[in-house]
């Protein structure tokens, strides 16, 4: 991929599939780019999926409020790939609402009224909803620094998007695992809303997905 | 002459008086010894300011001025046409007397000779001159038609029967150009649009041709026939219109003797010209435009202007043609300016008339064609109108769906998403003016790299991705919620036959060609029971380059050719291949330097277009395998190629994140604009054009979407 002297990171027309994106990290310190913070999450998420340490250590210097919201747009990113395998499996007839346990039933919060959509529209709405707004001109109208109400916008998206993950756990089991063992995302997620406290603990329902060791269910939550 | 402001320099007053005479002189010799003391305040950076400031006063006026004229030429073109009505109108009344004069001293004549039984004789029987030549008698029709074939020999060979075809198209602009206020929101606007441009991508074709630029076409069926149905158009469906024109113009035989019978024949037929021509009687510019509005009018089923016995006068704001009007400014004339610029335009239409009537184009009905018209300036500029953001990665590929202000986007997000750009969604907690989007479309496992549109009417596109998959969509209306249920049937069938990463989608005639990392483009059926037609490979190397090649290239592009019977293939070694999809053989091998990007090939034209990573454009002779043409086109490589649907313009993008439109004529960049910020390396990953409406769009890396109008 290096071109002698000059490395362009690119991936040109008619690149294997293996080779995408498969190129020399870039110091986050040179790159001088308006996404130099998606660039680099995206470089440290390749290079190993796993590490969520080395995923979530910001750069010194780094606008905290840019980071999270870089790594939201991330994780909703990601978690098209669980609404496409969620798609095939969960259907309005048997998932006829967003639940995760049976304690509550989560409304969309993506229409005017919030409604009690089948869980697999809570998903794709609550991804396109989230789309919408991590890329409204409004709110985030630069990526390179953002107002701090902004900010406060991102403990929503994270709250709704992490119902996703929990519906998936309790109801669509196996899928959960198969792009957990691939993507590492819910862990990740969890990590990130605990390391910034951008979500309640007690709200975190699924059990710690290392060692398995549940966590109290919670006291009570709902749609706002 | 009085000093105009206390900012004025004396020194400055005192030059200009000497200039200008003594008596002023004195004048402001005076007016300084009056002011001694003023003129002590003013020092350098004062009178720059003073400069400064009248020169920005002066471009301002002259800008005012600027508008004024234009708004006083489009007046004067206006009156002009009004003026010109009248005058049909009233020539045409002169001519009724006359006719009724002549009538009249036959019926005289028939009279005296049964009273009498002798001829009278009268001063003049002579029918009035008749501008549209009758029908020739049987008899005669040999004499005639070779009459007609010497002028029509004559005419070609000083080139003026495409001359006046285009003097005549442009005129009809100049007239419509009045009627463009604001673009008609017909019902039938699809069908004149589409009307506009069967008929005009026939005349282009033969414009084109006429300038210079023949090309052999290959004997290929399909083309061929088109441009002889376009010849044949031009032969029947023009020819007595054109040599109406020609009459009109040279009026060299409007005086032509007729006998009485003639006369019979033609009043008898009057009333049926009336109908199916609108009236014939009406002076050369009229007609032309007549005769390029008669498919429009009559189509419109509109009785404002059927009836109308003197078509000229709608001209001056009839309501038959100024529907037609808005319908074919809809159709492009100034609809370019789309929703929001067509303001502008309609105050620069008119200043381009003048030098539009004398000039020789191709005809299209678009307004940048128009504008291209005009050699010396390009009046249609691309403004960058919506912008796309919902994507969180970047978009590899846009496209325009065929007939409706909306497209799609495909990003590496995985996800590929529809936008309506005539219906904003109504802003919830996210706001302002952005565009949202109508639909996301999920199921690709990974990146998706490339799109197609599918045919008009069948509501489909086609999307290639990083996972080796190629997925047929079900466009959902452009009235869908995006927060509607989930529809699985927006899910069409999954081509699974590549192995690895699809780059490029192309679709036309009901096929799909696509290429892949995997070595193979293939084509397919993509809807049928066995969708899989062909796979191309070049796998017949005859020598140790083309071996060399055949193992470790893989293509990066592929588009129809030569109206589908052949695949242009480029590869990532520079190799551009043309395959016949009949045999699934090579038929013609050319190969550069640079790895090549894109492929295009011309809508008419046997001739291709590739992008290469070298900055260059190159273009292709698709029969002789020539390379006609290559232009470092960007500063860096280039990404994304589009041709208008009529192959006057193409539109490029680049890593050097900007986008430039070309005129394929002249091979000259017309307009340049920056639309994207990098991410990594890359910047604008694709472009396209809106195959009927005014609209471009680029797409980055930056997982922005632009559209400019
Ligand atoms: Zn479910
Ligand atoms: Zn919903």
């Amino acid at each position: 991929m290096a071109d002698g002297v000059q490395i362009l990171r690119r991936n040109r027309p008619g690149f294997k599939a293996k080779d995408f994106c498969r190129w020399p990290d870039e110091p986050f310190e040179e790159m001088d780019s308006t996404l130099a913070v998606q660039q680099f999450i995206q470089q440290t998420i390749r290079r190993d999926p796993a590490n969520l340490e080395a995923i979530l250590k910001m750069p010194e210097a780094q606008d905290e409020g840019v980071w999270k919201y870089e790594h939201l747009r991330q994780f909703c990113m990601e978690l098209n790939g669980l609404a496409v395998r969620l798609q095939s499996e969960c259907k309005p007839e048997t998932c006829t609402q967003m639940t995760a346990t049976d304690q509550w039933i989560f409304l969309c919060a993506a229409h005017k009224t919030p409604k009690e959509c089948p869980a697999i529209d809570y998903t794709r709405h609550t991804l396109d909803g989230a789309a919408c707004l991590l890329n409204s001109n409004k709110y985030f109208p630069s990526r390179v620094s953002i107002k701090e109400s902004s900010v406060a916008k991102l403990g929503s998206v994270c709250r709704r998007v992490y119902r996703i993950f929990s519906h998936a756990y309790f109801h669509h089991r196996s899928i959960f695992d198969a792009f957990e063992k691939e993507t590492h995302l819910c862990k990740r997620f969890t990590y990130f809303v605990t390391k910034y406290s951008i979500i309640a603990k007690e709200i975190l329902i699924l059990p710690k997905l290392d060692d398995e060791t549940p966590i109290t269910p919670p006291v009570g939550e709902s749609e706002a | 002459m009085k000093i105009p402001t206390a900012m004025d320099d004396s020194s400055v007053s005192h030059h200009n008086g000497g200039q200008v005479g003594s008596q002023i002189g004195v004048n402001v010799n005076n007016k300084q010894n009056d002011e001694p003391s003023q003129s002590v305040q003013y020092s350098i950076p004062g009178i720059l300011h003073f400069i400064q400031h009248e020169w920005a006063r002066f471009e301002l006026e002259r800008s005012q001025w600027e508008v004024d004229r234009a708004e006083f030429e489009a007046r004067i073109a206006f009156l002009q046409g009004e003026r010109k009505g009248q005058e049909n109108l009233k020539n045409d009344l002169v001519r009724r007397i006359k006719m009724l004069e002549y009538a009249l001293k036959q019926e005289r004549a028939k009279l005296h000779k049964l009273k009498y039984g002798v001829e009278l004789q009268q001063g003049d029987m002579r029918p009035p001159p008749e501008e549209l030549p009758p029908e020739p008698e049987p008899a005669e029709r040999a004499q005639w038609k070779q009459g007609q074939q010497l002028i029509k020999q004559y005419l070609q060979e000083i080139g003026y029967t495409d001359t006046i075809l285009d003097v005549r198209s442009n005129r009809v602009r100049t007239l419509l150009g009045l009627n463009n206020e604001e673009q008609g929101e017909d019902p039938n606007y699809r069908n004149y649009d589409k009307q506009q441009r069967d008929r005009y991508e026939i005349c282009s074709s033969h414009a084109m041709n006429s300038m210079g630029r023949k090309y052999d076409y290959g004997g290929k069926e399909p083309r061929k026939s088109g441009v002889s149905t376009g010849g044949g158009y031009n032969e029947e469906g023009l020819s007595v219109q054109e040599t109406a024109a020609v009459f009109a113009n040279f009026e060299f035989l409007a005086n032509q003797e007729m006998d009485m019978d003639e006369i019979d024949d033609l009043d008898a037929k009057q009333p049926h010209h009336a109908a199916s021509k609108q009236g014939e009687e009406v002076d050369h510019e009229a007609e032309e435009v007549l005769n390029e509005l008669n498919s429009l009018t009559e189509s419109e089923a509109d009785g404002g202007g059927q009836g109308d016995e003197y078509p000229v006068g709608k001209f001056a704001g009839g309501p038959g043609v100024a529907a037609a009007g808005a319908g074919v400014v809809g159709a492009g004339v100034v609809g370019a300016g789309g929703a929001g610029g067509a303001g502008g335009e309609a105050d620069e239409e008119p200043l381009a008339l003048g030098e539009l009537a004398q000039l020789t184009v191709s005809n299209e009905p678009e307004a940048y064609d128009v504008a291209s018209a005009n050699k010396e300036s390009f009046r249609k500029t691309w403004n960058s109108k919506y912008t796309l953001r919902s994507h969180f990665d970047g978009v590899r590929a846009i496209a325009f769906h065929p007939t409706e202000a909306a497209l799609v986007t495909a990003s590496e997000d995985h996800t590929l998403k529809l936008w309506n750009l005539q219906r904003t969604v109504p802003a919830k907690k996210s706001a302002g003016l952005d565009v949202e989007p109508l639909y996301t479309f999920r199921a690709h496992t990974a990146p998706v790299l490339c799109l197609a549109m599918g045919a008009p009417r069948s509501e489909e596109c086609f999307s290639g991705g990083l996972d080796g998959t190629i997925r047929v969509w079900n466009l959902p209306p452009p009235t869908a919620d995006p927060y509607d249920p989930y529809d699985p049937a927006v899910q069409g069938p999954v081509l699974r036959e590549h192995t690895d990463a699809v780059w490029s989608l192309s679709a036309a005639h009901g096929r799909l060609l696509s290429s892949s990392a995997d070595g193979t483009a293939r084509l397919w059926a993509p809807r049928a029971a066995r969708p899989l037609l062909a796979t191309l490979r070049d796998d017949a190397p005859a020598h140790a380059a083309h071996a060399a090649h055949a193992a470790h290239a893989a293509p990066a592009a592929a588009d129809f050719a030569d109206a589908g019977a052949r695949a242009a293939v480029v590869y990532r070694d520079g190799t551009l291949l043309l395959y016949d999809l009949e045999t699934t053989q090579v038929v013609m091998r050319v190969s550069c330097d640079s790895p090549m990007t894109r492929v295009r090939s011309h809508p008419t034209l046997p001739l291709l277009v590739t992008a290469h990573e070298d900055r260059h454009i190159r273009f292709w002779d698709g029969v002789s395998g020539r390379c006609a043409h290559a232009m470092v086109a960007h500063l860096d490589a280039v990404t994304g190629l589009a041709l208008d649907p009529n192959g006057l313009f193409l539109l490029s993008g680049s890593h050097d994140c900007s986008v430039r439109l070309w005129n394929l004529d002249t091979k000259t960049c017309v307009q340049e604009i920056t639309a994207h910020r990098k991410k990594f390396d890359e910047s604008i990953l694709d472009v396209a054009f809106h195959p009927l409406r005014p609209y471009i769009a680029s797409a980055g890396a930056d997982g922005l979407a632009k559209v400019f109008v």
